[in-house]
């Protein structure tokens, strides 16, 4: 029961951690970009970082409609949404490569927003667990 | 040499179609092994859904990053190859 509640703890800890990593990142890679790179390149960051952290908050609202009990939304409403976000991305993605507005690099660098953020939370938690597991 | 220019942006095209496709192929298949292990758990347990659905969220965030990283390189490989205007210029003479 103990060992539930930790896990639920940690998950959930791991989200707000993601989810506040995610501005976090996207701000401060806008920022070195502006600092350091060209223009292309920082168009690049801040349009892949606000593709990737949008999609993430949209995913996350979608997945507790459909998931968390007692009101879920219908399935087709889910389906529509999903592949609604992800041809917008498609979309958008392609209109920024196919038309040259952005450095395929720094489109690279904001798309991987989310995924940094994610890696860091779980080093995060890793390095916590085992610390106190050796301070137990 | 404009033949050889050519089987170059064949093979660009190719390994975007390719690469696309495999994407799509391992992330649905990932995705979709999430997603029914997820719906199984909650299934199984409806009061771990705020639990489970946590856990899948930054699965598929993961799962679905997997996927734009190949459109972006698929894109950059029919759209913005850094060395097609080299091969254009071989291509002209």
């Amino acid at each position: 029961m103990a060992a539930d509640l930790d896990k639920t703890e940690i998950q959930q800890r791991i989200l707000t951690f993601v989810t506040w990593a995610n501005w976090l990142l996207f701000a401060g890679a806008s920022v070195a970009g502006l600092l350091i790179a060209t223009p292309e390149m920082v168009i690049g960051i801040v349009c892949g970082g606000l593709i990737v952290t949008v999609n993430f908050h949209l995913l996350s609202r979608t997945l507790k409609k459909s998931l968390a009990p007692p009101c879920i939304q219908s399935h087709n409403i889910i389906l529509a949404k999903y592949y609604l976000r992800f041809t917008v991305s498609g979309v958008i993605i392609f209109i920024l490569i196919a038309g040259h507005f952005v450095h395929p690099l720094g489109l690279f660098i904001g798309l991987s927003v989310v995924v940094a953020s994610i890696m860091m939370a779980t080093v995060r938690e890793i390095t916590k667990l085992l610390f106190f597991k050796e301070a137990m | 040499m404009e033949a050889e220019a050519l089987k170059f942006f064949i093979a660009c095209v190719t390994a975007a179609g390719f690469g696309i496709a495999v994407a799509a192929f391992g992330c649905g298949i990932a995705q979709g092994l999430g997603l029914k292990a997820a719906v199984e758990g909650i299934a199984r347990n409806p009061e771990s859904s705020g639990k489970v659905t946590v856990t899948l969220l930054i699965g598929l965030a993961m799962i679905e990053s997997l996927c734009i990283y190949a459109l972006v390189i698929a894109l950059i490989l029919i759209y913005a190859h850094p060395q097609a205007e080299a091969i254009s210029k071989l291509f002209g003479k």
